[in-house]
């Protein structure tokens, strides 16, 4: 069989293994398994526990449990509440202030948090009631929440970005750089239509915002501006070339648990047990995900799956947009399915070198991909994001809210056509800052 | 939707098999959340030895890339008992209930496979380690059969947790893929 028709075969194969409910890792070592032992003999089975512990061991892959750490022991506090109240109060004077607030959180904490989860409960707890309570539309409220959760696996620090340059061996550190402009974009876009969309419905007279002393302005800054500083210095150190981004974040890991122990009194056994056992469950969950990816990618490899698609792409004499738009919905789709990591994991060694030869650069192919996944995040029929805010704000019912969510996806989609007219959005600051050799 | 399962942790009902897997597994976890601590404070301990005291380190960053591949793999069967691993249960949730169960046999059967041949080879690619003495090619050049004694262990204690899961689903004690809507 040509590697072509293989390679056909094994994405069908895959596709029913994956929807059959298997977990995600183990599906991916069964199809291993199974076209391994089909074309290459029983013998290859002997490799795969060697292939699966060689892809662990790699020194890089210790910033994914530190980054989670991090996020994990910032979500445990009522951080997302006090920066969401922080933002209230300074931009309270701000016309539609608080749905700038609310995005606004919802990209601080996001990024801070490295969880769209948690993000959507932790902002949207307190944000939603609020909105409504001051006359913003119910689609508007939820679908702002979703959609700013959604930024956490842009900005940097972001663990998607950390397991796509794990996967494709680009530099975490650039590829942060290049989320920064693009979340920066994103979190515009979101206010504008947030505010256009509110001052449509007519609402936007009776948006008064309430008003605060200078005095309460300053007193919730000891609270917020800890945990801010210590993912500036992470990335300060990292990108000061003072250490790797494993070695930084596993300080940012110790002082992110060390404040919430003394800010947030989070010094109780039980309370800092939680931390630590979600943190071991999704940063196991995410490198099982990466050593069954590593196998798979392996047997793709060694039936010569990935270099015959390569190169029958290149055969094609289409245009690369034409390409870029196929991989773009290809991505889509499978974010509608796939949690990030996963898709990422399974799509990059085959993607990357059909993006590269085709002369797109993969720093920047990162924050659309990245973007791909957003959007997957708050659609049907996974949309994380949606089922959290229904869960916190059961009375408005999950049609609104999807329908609340449909024009925060059109911006994404707006992102990525501007992404696509000016690739410097991304680019610009990871060469600016590293010099523009790779 | 591909999530963590609806059910937070496998059921036990009250087996004496599946509550001593249960145990099993849940010590696994701690073993794995302590080797994610230790990975922390030895990379701290790194960077204070090289920033500080301008010394150099030997055997910190092998010993803490083991520590993480450790905790990974010892860590799969508590992960699997608190229904951490992701998988896409679209599918399963639009079955009719017999359908989904012997779906949810069919993966289970599955993935006892998959992770038996994991644990097989795994074993005798941790016994070659021992066997021929290997050692890693650094200058701390420690006893590989330490490093790798995780691929057995890890897949082995993941196997049982598994199975424990199978028995439970033929048992009755949990649903199919976790799921309680009929």
């Amino acid at each position: 069989m040509d590697p072509l028709t293989l390679g056909a075969l094994v994405a069908l194969v895959t596709i029913l293994v994956l929807f059959s409910g298997v977990s995600v890792a183990i599906g991916l070592l069964i199809v291993s398994a199974g076209f391994l032992i089909i074309f290459d003999g029983m013998r290859s089975l002997e490799l795969m526990p060697e292939i699966l512990f060689g892809k662990l061991d790699n020194f890089a892959l210790l910033s994914i449990p530190m980054f989670i750490i991090m996020g994990s022991s910032i979500a445990s506090t009522r951080a997302g509440a006090d920066l969401y109240e922080a933002l209230e109060r300074w931009l309270s004077r701000v016309p539609g202030g608080l749905v700038v607030s609310n995005l606004g959180a919802c990209a601080l904490f996001a990024a801070m948090s490295g969880s769209s989860p948690a993000t959507c409960a932790a902002i949207g707890k307190m944000g939603i009631p609020e909105m409504r309570k001051r006359g913003y539309p119910d689609g508007v409220a939820a679908g702002s929440v979703a959609a700013g959760g959604t930024l956490g696996i842009l900005i940097p620090p972001s663990v998607t970005m950390i397991v796509y340059g794990i996967a494709t061996e680009t530099s975490i550190g650039r590829l942060f750089l290049a989320g920064v402009f693009p979340g920066l974009m994103l979190v515009g876009l979101f206010m504008a239509w947030s505010l256009y969309s509110t001052w449509r419905s007519g609402e936007a007279s009776r948006l008064s915002a309430g008003s605060y002393t200078w005095a309460e302005r300053f007193e919730i800054l000891p609270r917020v501006l800890p945990f801010l500083a210590i993912i500036l210095g992470v990335l300060y150190a990292m990108y000061g070339g003072i250490a790797t981004p494993s070695e930084t974040a596993a300080v940012g890991a110790l002082l992110c648990l060390l404040i919430a122990m003394i800010i947030y009194k989070l010094w109780h056994p039980a309370e800092l047990w939680v931390v630590l056992r979600d943190s071991t469950k999704e940063s196991v969950m995410i490198l099982f995900i990466i050593a069954a990816a590593g196998v798979f990618s392996y047997m793709l490899s060694s039936l010569f799956i990935t270099q015959s698609i390569a190169e029958w792409i290149g055969t094609f004499d289409v245009n690369r947009w034409v390409l870029m738009g196929a991989v773009n919905v290809f991505l889509l789709i499978a974010g509608f399915f796939l949690p990030p990591v996963a898709v990422i994991l399974m799509a990059a060694p085959i993607l990357l070198p059909i993006i590269t030869s085709a002369g797109f650069d993969p720093i920047w192919f990162a924050v659309v991909l990245t973007i791909n996944m957003e959007i997957g995040l708050i659609s049907p029929p996974v949309g994380l994001n949606l089922y959290v805010i229904n869960g916190i704000a059961p009375d408005i019912p999950l049609k609104t809210i999807l329908l609340g969510s449909l024009p925060f996806v059109a911006c994404m989609v707006i992102a990525i056509i501007l992404l696509c007219l000016f690739p410097g959005i991304a680019t610009w600051l990871p060469n600016a800052v590293m010099g523009t050799s790779i | 939707m591909a999530s963590h399962s609806s059910a937070a942790v496998a059921r036990t009902g009250n087996n004496p098999f599946l509550k001593t897997v249960a145990a099993l597994s849940t010590l696994a976890g701690w073993c794995s959340a302590g080797m994610i601590v230790a990975a922390v404070a030895i990379t701290c301990q790194m960077i204070v030895i090289r920033f500080v005291f301008n010394g150099s380190t030997v055997w910190q960053t092998e010993a803490v890339i083991y520590l993480i591949i450790a905790a990974t793999l010892v860590g799969l069967p508590y992960v699997q008992r608190l229904r951490g691993h992701v998988n896409v249960d679209l599918v399963p949730i639009s079955l009719a209930p017999r359908a989904r169960f012997a779906m949810a046999i069919l993966t289970s059967v599955l993935s006892i496979a998959i992770v038996s041949v994991m644990f097989w080879y795994g074993f005798e690619y941790w016994h070659f380690a021992w066997d021929r003495g290997w050692r890693s090619d650094t200058v701390w050049g420690v006893k590989l059969w330490i490093p790798y004694l995780a691929l057995p262990i890890g897949f082995g204690l993941f196997l049982l947790q598994l199975i424990a899961d199978l028995v439970a689903l033929l048992l009755g004690i949990e649903k199919p893929f976790g799921l309680e809507i009929g």
